[in-house]
């Protein structure tokens, strides 16, 4: 069992003309479920006959549904909303969303056979990865409402490895577990590995010299940003393999597979995922960038129809990974957010590319990104903080060199950079906040009018 | 779909046959007035055994009127 690179042969390599029909079959029963017996979809669905959905084009007869849809449900339904097909009692957990956007959390109730499917879908990414019995896996996560590994940890247990749960830890004492385990697989946030990494150079622990051979990389999209990819499996001497998913499905949907063909497979026997123009919503083609727009076959309480996910994505077909599964893939993770790119002096700058840029540097601890409006124009303000050990002349070289990079990537346009002083920017244990957009308050309070692109 | 099929209307194999039929003995055991220790085990154990039937796209329910 152990030499099989496929969690599920049957279905990772059926042919795509009987993958969709398969989603096809299990959609149909899936809106039937959502229409008899949520509030929701009992209105947004009433017109349609789940029968007569028999093709890829018969989706475009679903509503879609907005985290605002979600969110308002549990505004005027509270806790819960109106998605839901039962009420608490009915469930075995409750998780939320992290709250790390400001927002009020989300919140999602789960049935037995749904936490058991949750902790599957991390089974495909897990064995995928080459995560198998044998291994001992440290979970580098916090343990609370928030869903994030707690699924990843029943797919260890499922799959039969060891899990570590690393929750109410230090950083230290985490990176002193890990190698006290004999840890051989490590999941976190992508940010998170690299501040594991930090603190265990700071007190002298070996970490390419440990047991870890595998991390399982999920909650921002650096996980499939090369550059940053390529620091961690430099820091940790092991492979970094990215994954994705939301509470709203209470799992991952993607993820990447062993051979590392730069992206990751949709898990398509539980998921469809459509990709669309974010301002017509109408399908784009493979190759071209839009919206993720997911409809969940996994989730019995919460049923997710063509949901609105706004994360940034480039479909190819799954072929091109070159391992013999036929599920599509996204080339480069996720890429984005619909609305996290940003205007400057008439240049697009995106979060991901300066992360790809500035992870491409060494000697760079930490960073971040300040869009101010300063003396009647914009500014990108680069904070960076160096490594400890970068010699003191060392900074004007990287200062000279991360400039010169970041203009050549945008055009020309100039980004300040500024010095940060050792451990004065924040770190991060969930998903990282680097940039923030200061210009709105500045030019209000500089009287400037708004302007309208 | 039939008793003798997948959701594809492809025959089942011994082994696929094999895991309906505990996995339908598992609901049926569920109408049966079992003690707590019983009922819960058997729900945990349909729990996983409902994914595996949806994994190999043999059968695809949404058991919460089971209780699971």
């Amino acid at each position: 069992m152990a030499d099989q690179p496929f969690w599920n042969p049957k279905t990772e390599t059926l042919p795509r003309e009987q993958l969709r029909e398969l989603q096809l079959a299990k959609l149909r029963r899936q809106v039937a479920w959502a229409r008899s017996r949520s509030p929701h979809y009992r209105r947004t669905l009433r017109d349609v006959d789940p029968d007569r959905l028999r093709s890829w084009d018969d989706l475009d007869r679903l509503p879609f549904l907005t985290r605002e849809e979600w969110m308002a449900g549990q505004e005027t339904h509270p806790p819960f909303g109106e998605l839901p097909v039962v009420g608490p009692e009915a469930a075995i957990r409750v998780h939320t969303t992290s709250g790390t956007s400001g927002r009020m959390p989300l919140r999602a109730l789960d049935g037995r056979k749904d936490w058991s499917w949750a902790a599957e879908m991390w089974c495909y990414a897990l064995w995928g990865a080459g995560v198998r019995p044998h291994d001992v896996g440290y979970v580098a996560f916090g343990y609370g409402s928030f869903i994030g590994f707690w699924g990843l940890h029943g797919g260890l247990e499922k799959l039969g490895a060891l899990a570590v749960p690393g929750g109410a830890q230090t950083t230290a004492s985490r990176v002193q577990q890990i190698v006290d385990f004999g840890a051989t697989v490590v999941a976190s946030t992508p940010t998170y590995a690299l501040r594991l990494a930090q603190e265990a150079e700071s007190l002298g622990v070996d970490l390419p010299g440990s047991a870890v051979h595998t991390l399982i990389l999920s909650g921002e999209p650096a996980g499939s940003i090369p550059e940053t990819k390529a620091l961690i499996e430099r820091a940790w001497g092991a492979k970094a393999f990215d994954t994705a998913g939301m509470t709203e499905v209470s799992t991952i949907v993607m993820f990447e597979p062993a051979n590392q063909p730069g992206g990751c497979h949709v898990i398509e026997d539980h998921f469809i995922e459509q990709v669309v123009d974010p301002s017509t919503g109408l399908e784009v083609g493979y190759g071209e960038r839009g919206e993720r727009v997911c409809t969940s076959f996994g989730r019995s309480t919460t049923p997710l129809i063509r949901y609105r996910t706004a994360d940034l994505v480039v479909k190819v077909p799954g072929a091109t990974a070159g391992n013999g599964r036929t599920f599509d893939l996204y080339e480069g993770g996720i890429i984005g957010r619909v609305d996290d790119m940003k205007l400057v002096r008439g240049t697009n700058v995106y979060p991901g590319a300066i992360e790809a840029i500035v992870r491409g540097h060494a000697g760079i601890e930490e960073f971040q990104v300040r869009l101010e409006h300063l003396d009647g124009r914009d500014e990108v303000i680069l904070l960076v903080e160096p490594h400890p050990a970068l010699p003191e002349d060392g900074w004007s070289a990287l200062e000279r060199a991360l400039a010169t990079d970041l203009a050549d990537a945008h055009e020309g346009l100039r980004f300040l950079l500024r010095r940060a002083e050792t451990g004065s920017l924040p770190r991060f244990e969930l998903k990282a906040k680097r940039l923030t957009d200061l210009r709105a308050e500045q030019r209000a309070a500089a009287g400037v009018p708004e302007l309208s692109v | 779909m039939s008793d003798a099929t997948d959701l594809l209307g492809t025959p089942l194999t011994d082994d696929e046959r094999a895991l309906l039929a505990s996995y339908d003995g598992l609901r049926a055991l569920l109408r049966t007035d079992l003690a707590p220790c019983a009922a819960a085990g058997v729900r945990a154990a349909l729990a996983h055994l409902g994914v595996v039937v949806t994994d190999l796209g043999l059968r695809y329910d949404h058991l919460l009127d089971d209780g699971v």
